[in-house]
Order: C-alpha cells, then sequence, then structure tokens
C-alpha cells in the first residue's frame, strides 16, 4: 500500500493541475506582486498592501484605499528591493487606483508583470472554478519573502452593492465572491489567478456587515466596469481598461456632490450628523422640493427607504446618493406614534438651491 | 408538498452514475490517496481533553507533541484521547515556552501494544502551494476523540511571527490556509505523504474573532526536531539568542541587510563578531532580512554553537569574510530585539466553556500518572531527566568501569604544545586529597617540561589559577573533573548532574585547515555537571556512548577548556580509552597529541 501510496503522489505532482503545479504557480505569480506600505496603522486600517504590476516598466494596479494617502508610499519587490511609488490614477467607482514604482526620473525596466490587456479579453471565469489568491495579509511578508497563497472557489459572480449600508463598498459592479477567506487586512490589491496563473481579478476590501457581523470575500474582475450616472443625469462608462489604457491622461468620474442627495434631489435636511448612529430625524424641508411637494414635515423620522431599514443619517444618505433624478422613492417615516408611507419623486438638483433656512 | 419528491428521487437516481462517469480519473486517484493517508494518520492524532487542545504520537512508547499553551495552567498529569476512542493517561515531559511546544508521553493500557505514531517528515522540503492536511479536535467537536481532519494549502513557508510577552514566538513557521480553529492547537499538519511536518498553533486573525481566518501557522518540525533531546529530558527549554542586537540598519535602502547594531559580552563576542558587521550566513542559511536571521536563531536551543559566516568592511575599502563557530546565549529575560509588529498573530486557546474539564488543583498532579512526575526548578518534569541520565549513565558504563579507581591518576602524552614547532611530553595527574602531602585534591602537569599544580576544588584559588596552564582554558581541572565524572559519577559532584539533551558537537580541526562545520557536525547526547564552581559539558557518541569530549568552564565569563577524544580502544582491563586528544580554548588550539599511557590506581 505504501509503494502504492508514493507511485500515486509522484503521478499526482504532475497530474494535479495540468501542466503547472501550485508550487510553479506561486513562484511564476509572486514576483508579479508588490508589497506595498503607505498611511494607516490606526482605527483598524492596516498600513500595509498589495499590488500588481502590469507593466515591465513599474505600472501597478491596487485598490483605490487609504494607503495611497501617503507622500512616502513605498513598495517592496519580490526581490526585495525597495523602490517609492507614486499615484497616476484613482476611479473610486471602480475602486482602483494606478500607480507608478520608481520616481519621475528613475527609470524603471524588465519587471515581471500580469499582461492585464489580454486578461480583459479572457471570459469572465465561472462560478465553481478554482482559483488562487495571492496577497501579502497581515503583512506577513516583507522585502524578499514571498506572497501568502491560497486556495478557493469562485461561489458566485454577482453584484456587491445590492445591500448597500450592509456592506459598504464604493464600488457597485459585478465582484467575483470567493469561497477561501482571501479579504484580510492588507490583502486588498492582490490577485487571483485560475490554475494557469491567469489574472482574473484584484482582491478587493475588507467587508463587514454589520447587522450579521460576518465579512465577505471578494474579487474585483480585471473586465469590470461600471455605469456612472452623473449628477446632470447622463451616464459615463468606466472600466480597469480604460484606466490602464489611458494611464496619466485618464480623468476619474468626478463625483456628485455630498449631501444634495447625489443622483437626485429630495429637498429634506436632516439633522446635524453627531453621533456615529445619529436617528435620520428630517430638521428642514427645503420649499418646493419634491420632499415639500410629497407632504414631508420637519420632525419625521425616516425608518425605512424602498423597505431597507435606515439607522442613521449617514446610511440614509448613503443609500439616496443611489438613485437618480425622476427615481421614486418609497419613504416610512414615524410622525408622532404612526408610521406612515411617503412616496417622492426625485428631481434634477436645482441650480440654485434655497438657503437652509428659508421660510416655504 | 409532494410535487419536489420527483425530481429529487430522480436525480438521486442517477446521481451515483454521473459521479462515475464524468469525474475525471486523475482526480477520482487524488481523493484516493487522500482518503488514505487521512485513514494511515488518524490512530496517531490525540485529544488532549486535559487543556483543550490536540496532540500527535511520535513514538511507540506514546511520546506525543502538542502546544505549550494547550498544557499550560494544567496539572503535569493529562488525560488525553485517542481515535480508537478510549482516554489515556498521559505526564507532561517536557516543555519549550517561547516555541509553544510540550512533549507528553501517554501511558499505555496494555505494555504489550505499541502506541500508532506519525512519522516526521523535513519541513524545509514543505513548498509553497504544497497541500496539507491539519487534523485535530477544534472546538472539543468529537466526544469519541475521532479527529476533525482538515486540507488546504500552504501558503508560505519560513515564516516569522513575533512573540508575544516574550512567548510563542514562531520562527521559521509553515503558514496555511488549512482551516485550524480553537482546539487544533497542538495537533499535526501532515504533508500528502502522512509525514508530520509541522504543529498548528498560531493563527493571524485582527478584527475577527478567534477563529480560522484562512492564515493559520504551525511549528515546523525540523525545528521541534533540535529541542527533541531537551524537550525528552524533561526541562524547561530556553530559546537562544546571539548575544548581539542585529537590525536592518539600511532600512532605507534598496536592499535590506542584517547588521550587528550591538554586542554584549557574549561568546559572539570573543569570536570577534563586531558592531556593522553584516551577518551573510547563520547555521548555513543565508540572511538578508532581519526576520531571516531571527527564523535561523529561532531554531535553536540555549547553548547550541552553530556557525556564523560575516562581512567587515575594511578602511581601505576592501571586506573580510569570516566563518565563526557561535556558543548560543539564552534568550528568556533578554528583550535585545523587540520590535511592534502590526497585526500579531495570536495562539488559539479554547474558549472556557462547559466542555473544559473542571481542575480542583491544577498544579497537583493526581492519578495513575503522577508517579512519573517530579517537580524540580528548571524542569518541567524532572522524572524524565533522571530516567534519560540514568540510561546515559548505564550505556556510557558499558565502556568502562572505573568506579574503584579511586587513587592516584597519570596520563601521559606526547604533541603539540601551542605553536610550538616541536613534540613535547605532557603529563596530567590527579593525586586524591591525603594522598600525598596535600590536605586537598591536587592536579598537576608537566608541559614540555614545566611544572603547574592547581587544587580544583579550593574555591579561594584564584580563576588565573584554574585556568592552568596559560592558554589552555583550565586543562588540569578538565582532567581532575574527568576523573570525578568516570569515577564516582553522580556522588562526584555537588551542583548539576543532568542530562542535558542533545547537542550539535564540531571534531575539531587543526588552526591551518579551514573548518567545514556542515562535514564535522555530529549530534551528541550531553551530560552537564557542576563542582566547585567547575560547570561542565560531556558529549557522548549516541551510537557507542564514547565520550567525544568535554567542555569545563572554571569561569562563565571566558571561553571553556575543550578537548576532544579519539581513536579509542580496549586496555587491559577491557576499558575504551582515547589513544588521542585535541585540547582548544576560544579560537585555539592548544595541544594535538597522542597519549601514550593511562595510569590509574585504586585507593
Amino acid at each position: 500500500m505504501t509503494g502504492w501510496l508514493a507511485a500515486s503522489i509522484g503521478v499526482l505532482a504532475i497530474a494535479w493541475q495540468g501542466d503547472v503545479t501550485a508550487t510553479q504557480l506561486a513562484q511564476e505569480v509572486n514576483p508579479k506582486l508588490v508589497k506595498l506600505f503607505g498611511s494607516g496603522g490606526f482605527k483598524g486600517l492596516p498600513s500595509y498592501g498589495t499590488g500588481v504590476i502590469i507593466s515591465q516598466d513599474g505600472y501597478v494596479l491596487t485598490v483605490a484605499n487609504h494607503l495611497l494617502e501617503s507622500s512616502d508610499l513605498r513598495v517592496h519587490l519580490y526581490d526585495g528591493t525597495r523602490l517609492p511609488a507614486r499615484v497616476i490614477a484613482v476611479e473610486p467607482e471602480l475602486d482602483v487606483a494606478l500607480l507608478k514604482l520608481g520616481t519621475e526620473k528613475s527609470k524603471i525596466e524588465d519587471l515581471p508583470f500580469f499582461d492585464v490587456l489580454a486578461a480583459m479579453k479572457a471570459p469572465l471565469a465561472l462560478p465553481g472554478t478554482t482559483v488562487f489568491a495571492f496577497s501579502n495579509q497581515f503583512q506577513i511578508a516583507t522585502r524578499d519573502e514571498p506572497m501568502s497563497m491560497m486556495r478557493g472557489n469562485i461561489a458566485a459572480y454577482a453584484k456587491l452593492s445590492g445591500r448597500i449600508g450592509i456592506f459598504e463598498a464604493p464600488y457597485s459592479g459585478n465582484v467575483y465572491v470567493v469561497d477561501a477567506i482571501t479579504n484580510n487586512p492588507g490583502a486588498a490589491g492582490g490577485v487571483v489567478t485560475n490554475r494557469k496563473g491567469e489574472l482574473l481579478g484584484l482582491i478587493g476590501r475588507e467587508l463587514r456587515n454589520e447587522q450579521t457581523d460576518t465579512w465577505i470575500n471578494y474579487a474585483v474582475p480585471i473586465q469590470a466596469s461600471v455605469d456612472v450616472r452623473l449628477a446632470d443625469g447622463s451616464s459615463r462608462k468606466v472600466s480597469i481598461q480604460e484606466l490602464v489604457e489611458k494611464k496619466e491622461n485618464y480623468k476619474p468620474v468626478t463625483k456628485a456632490q455630498k449631501g444634495s442627495g447625489g443622483g437626485g434631489y429630495h429637498g429634506m435636511v436632516f439633522v446635524p450628523n453627531v453621533v456615529d448612529r445619529t436617528p435620520p430625524y428630517i430638521e428642514e424641508v427645503l420649499p418646493k422640493s419634491p420632499a415639500h411637494k410629497a407632504g414631508l414635515l420637519p420632525d419625521d423620522l425616516v425608518v425605512y427607504v424602498d423597505g431597507l431599514p435606515v439607522v442613521s443619517v449617514t446610511m440614509l444618505e448613503e443609500i439616496l446618493e443611489k438613485y437618480r433624478p425622476q427615481d421614486k422613492v418609497q419613504l416610512e417615516i414615524r410622525r408622532g406614534d404612526k408610521l406612515q408611507t411617503i412616496s417622492l419623486q426625485l428631481e434634477v438638483t436645482p441650480k440654485a438651491l434655497p438657503a437652509p433656512g428659508a421660510k416655504p | 408538498m409532494v410535487r419536489p419528491a420527483l425530481p429529487l428521487v430522480f436525480a438521486m437516481l442517477f446521481l451515483p452514475t454521473l459521479q462515475a462517469a464524468d469525474l475525471n480519473p486523475k482526480i477520482q486517484l487524488m481523493e484516493s490517496v487522500r482518503l488514505e493517508t487521512i485513514r494511515k494518520v488518524s490512530p496517531s492524532v490525540v485529544a488532549v481533553v486535559t487543556g483543550g487542545g490536540s496532540g500527535v504520537l511520535i513514538s511507540p512508547d506514546g511520546y506525543a507533541l502538542t502546544n505549550f499553551h494547550v498544557v499550560a495552567g494544567q496539572s503535569p498529569t493529562l488525560k488525553c484521547g485517542l481515535a480508537d476512542g478510549i482516554l489515556y493517561d498521559a505526564i507532561l515531559v517536557g516543555l519549550d515556552k517561547i516555541g509553544d511546544v510540550a512533549l507528553i508521553k501517554l501511558l499505555p493500557k496494555d505494555d504489550k501494544k505499541p502506541f500508532p505514531f506519525a512519522a516526521l517528515g523535513d519541513s524545509d522540503k514543505v513548498q509553497v502551494g504544497d497541500q496539507s492536511i491539519a487534523m485535530g479536535n477544534p472546538f472539543m467537536l468529537a466526544t469519541d476523540f475521532t479527529p476533525t481532519v482538515t486540507f488546504g494549502l500552504v501558503s508560505g513557508v519560513h515564516r516569522y511571527q513575533y512573540p508575544e510577552r516574550g512567548m510563542f514566538e514562531y520562527t521559521d513557521c509553515i503558514q496555511i490556509d488549512t482551516s485550524i480553529n480553537p482546539g487544533n492547537s497542538g495537533g499535526p499538519l501532515f504533508n500528502m505523504k502522512g509525514e508530520l511536518v509541522g504543529i498548528n498553533g498560531r493563527g493571524s486573525f485582527d478584527k475577527r474573532a478567534r477563529i480560522n481566518s484562512g492564515v493559520g501557522y504551525a511549528i515546523s518540525i525540523n525545528q521541534i526536531k533540535n529541542f527533541m533531546g531537551h524537550l525528552r529530558s524533561g526541562m524547561l527549554v530556553d530559546h537562544a539568542s546571539l548575544g548581539a542586537v542585529v537590525s536592518s540598519g539600511f532600512e532605507e535602502s534598496s536592499f535590506s541587510k542584517v547588521m550587528i547594531s550591538g554586542m554584549i559580552d557574549s561568546d559572539a563576542s570573543r569570536r570577534g563578531l563586531k558592531i556593522d558587521d553584516q551577518v551573510l550566513f547563520f547555521a548555513g542559511r543565508p540572511t538578508g532580512s532581519v526576520n531571516q536571521f531571527k527564523n535561523v536563531l529561532g531554531l535553536f536551543p540555549k547553548g547550541w554553537r552553530v556557525p556564523l559566516t560575516f562581512k567587515r568592511e575594511q578602511e581601505n575599502g576592501s571586506s573580510e569574510r569570516r566563518e565563526i563557530l557561535v556558543r548560543l546565549m539564552g534568550y528568556e529575560k533578554q528583550d535585545l530585539n523587540n520590535p511592534n509588529a502590526e497585526a500579531k498573530p495570536v495562539p488559539i486557546p479554547m474558549p472556557k466553556g462547559p466542555n473544559q474539564p473542571k481542575v480542583q488543583n491544577p498544579k497537583a498532579p493526581s492519578g495513575p500518572a503522577a508517579k512519573f512526575y517530579e517537580a524540580k526548578a528548571g524542569y518541567a518534569n524532572y522524572y524524565f531527566n533522571k530516567q534519560e541520565r540514568d540510561r546515559l549513565l548505564a550505556s556510557i558504563s558499558k565502556n568502562g568501569d572505573f568506579k574503584t579507581l579511586a587513587g592516584n591518576w597519570q596520563l601521559q602524552a606526547t604533541g603539540r604544545i601551542g605553536d610550538k614547532g616541536r613534540q613535547s611530553i605532557v603529563v596530567l595527574r590527579v593525586i586524591p586529597k591525603g594522598a600525598k602531602d596535600g590536605k586537598n585534591d591536587l592536579a598537576q602537569g608537566i608541559f614540555d617540561g614545566i611544572d603547574f599544580a592547581v587544587e580544583p576544588l579550593a574555591v579561594e584559588q584564584s580563576g588565573k589559577t584554574m585556568k592552568d596552564p596559560p592558554g589552555s582554558g583550565g586543562l588540569l581541572v578538565a582532567f581532575f573533573q574527568l576523573r570525578q565524572l568516570l569515577v564516582y559519577g553522580e556522588k562526584g559532584f555537588v551542583g548539576d548532574f543532568s542530562h542535558g539533551g542533545m547537542e550539535p558537537y564540531y571534531l575539531p580541526t587543526t588552526d591551518s585547515e579551514k573548518p567545514n562545520y556542515t562535514a564535522s557536525r555530529m549530534d551528541a547526547e550531553v551530560l552537564r555537571t557542576s563542582l566547585g564552581g567547575v560547570n561542565s559539558k560531556w558529549y557522548f557518541n549516541p551510537k557507542d556512548y564514547q565520550l567525544l569530549g568535554c567542555e569545563v568552564s572554571t569561569d562563565r565569563d571566558d571561553d571553556p577548556c575543550e578537548i576532544h577524544f579519539s581513536d579509542y580502544r580496549k586496555d587491559n582491563q577491557g576499558r575504551m580509552l582515547p589513544g588521542k586528544m585535541v585540547v582548544r580554548y576560544g579560537d585555539k588550539e592548544y595541544l594535538r597529541a597522542n597519549i601514550d599511557g593511562w595510569k590509574m590506581e585504586e585507593k
């Protein structure tokens, strides 16, 4: 039996996944990743992360998180080389950033890299696909120590933002949901590959469901694109491909101003957001606004928005930002000790907003 | 309600055929190998019921490994379950607090029946991407002790994880995505051949609850192998430190280096290591980063000697490269390197719950295993030290009985002293108390015509005299201590007389030869003695129990006198006696000689 076992293992080493063993895969992928160090180290935000090299001259893709808000962004390459890095372009709607290694003067060449444009042409991976995740989670590696490798399967290809307010994600497109615990501190910006080592996506943030205290593990597909509705009602398609192709010339989507109702104007002014979970009481209703027309009154408490429970001003504002002009919103409000349902239709934000405090 | 039943029955009818037909034969083979491996190793997996952890048997006589943090705070008498469903009594043997390892011994229910045990693998051969199997009793789920099996990948090797409160420093460990949870602690990590490659014990959790987060760590079995001799002899094993502060001094440079940034008085400093030296290799492994350096350092117990290669920049711009053999210092109560690490991984103790056995007094040994326990400072269980020591002494005594030879001893040799080019006559003599005119024991020597005499037990004697003849580090005292060991055994010593575990022993080369520490290294069983302020280590070859050599230290802040014996022959009484000796002190050879004769008299 022992002999048979040994022989079988010999066979398996070759046969396990076709041409490449997982060990070879790790050796192939590791040099194409960088350990990223930037700002953080407070409020549970790590000061380390991961990035993926996408060109031989040192362009790097990573997640557009707090890490980049540093004037001293550094990377460690697979061979232990330490280099500075600078942010070239950020697209919040994709939650992706493009970096360049080295200074503006230094010349970098011959780095191992992932051909992302080729990877974008590949079809999306199907649920059930076995995947490998590589990242510098928990900052286990520094200098020339290799990335952590994990194995899992794609559990679903689905919208991450379906439950906004529960998972607070800036990216609203489809993601690969992975059944391995890939999204640990510092893993964001790492890669998910298939068994051949082909790039499938970028590991996303740490996202916790505040209601169930569970965490989701996901990767943004390298083919990711989203249609962003702009404040004026028009839309624009943004993609990682565009970011990679335009590099320095990439213009990120200008986000609609916060507080004005995001994609739509409602005319509710809420109580000042002083504590973490300030309940969404209406302080003022702007004259001639949709809220005014629908009959909302100061001191109304918003309890549900289109069936979704809201517990705070922040959460309500984030939900409303996802709507756009002409959308209908159904609010459940508490007035006194009664619940009421009120529908209002959002409008385009008027050029001149009435000043808060003006009488209707 | 009735409607869904039909498709379900339909599916069930077809499911087996679908599987058999569609599954890739390679996958089927893979699965059968996995199942066979699990079947083979399951019987060796231990549920450490006391402490709520896991363990693994490593010998047919019941020795098993687990984590220190599993048995910490528990009585030394333990209860352990095996996959056969039987609850066994067990006893604590040895502890490595810093490395988070405990050795325990299960007591057999039937003396004739050996325990099933796991074969030790080579953890240096484990690679990122290898598959691995973790087994144990997470959450103490199995009341019949059937181990839980989890299967996953090796995520990283040679990982360094910072200690917590001076303990649980995981050096050179194996990182896995194989799920480990509370209760898995101390359990085995197997490779796909079913060889034991690690002991699971820690994980990175950060914000999440202390359950699997896809990042677990196993102590590499190769590290544990280095500590095994110490653990088996019942010790509270201390880890090693270099006696120097290392830093990656060049944090801002593009490449990382390990530099010596501070030194204390230590063997490393006596061997010539200095501040600003760059450490290139440590115990044969390249040290490109502080983590790599610490990974190597964590592999060894205190007192081991390991080679270190360093580079020193000279003022004229050239650089010198040197290899030294360093005696490692202890680790505990030292805080030379303590940077603050983010996201510290933590050991995973079992949550206190109803499954936890209630121990009235956690310290008191009780039950049938209690007779295998003896408390002593510095030991986890002194009983096992005595066992190991007496076994060693019994083996040594087969090479000759010296018990009756309590009279004068004399050794005559011919050889080269120091760097003198010619052959000299050397005589070493011990004259016991009252044998001649002296009131005290006397050790005398003639070295190339010059006489020396030492009272080896006279405390008031100056340290300098104890090291006579000059340049030997105390050869006369060492010869006296040797006679003491051979004639009197335990009775000849007042302080320590214990088994010292296993240590590497390096066969001496001449000063002109370039030493090859890999080729000249062998493993030796160590006996530690102390008498009259002199601490000695005696190194025995575990194959024939010949005395390979000794280190006799008359001054703890200086190098010991090292004697190496070889060319053993039987004398006319059937005793094995060495025909050659080499004496070293510090970096220099003091004597290399052929022994012409031994004269050992009865009293």
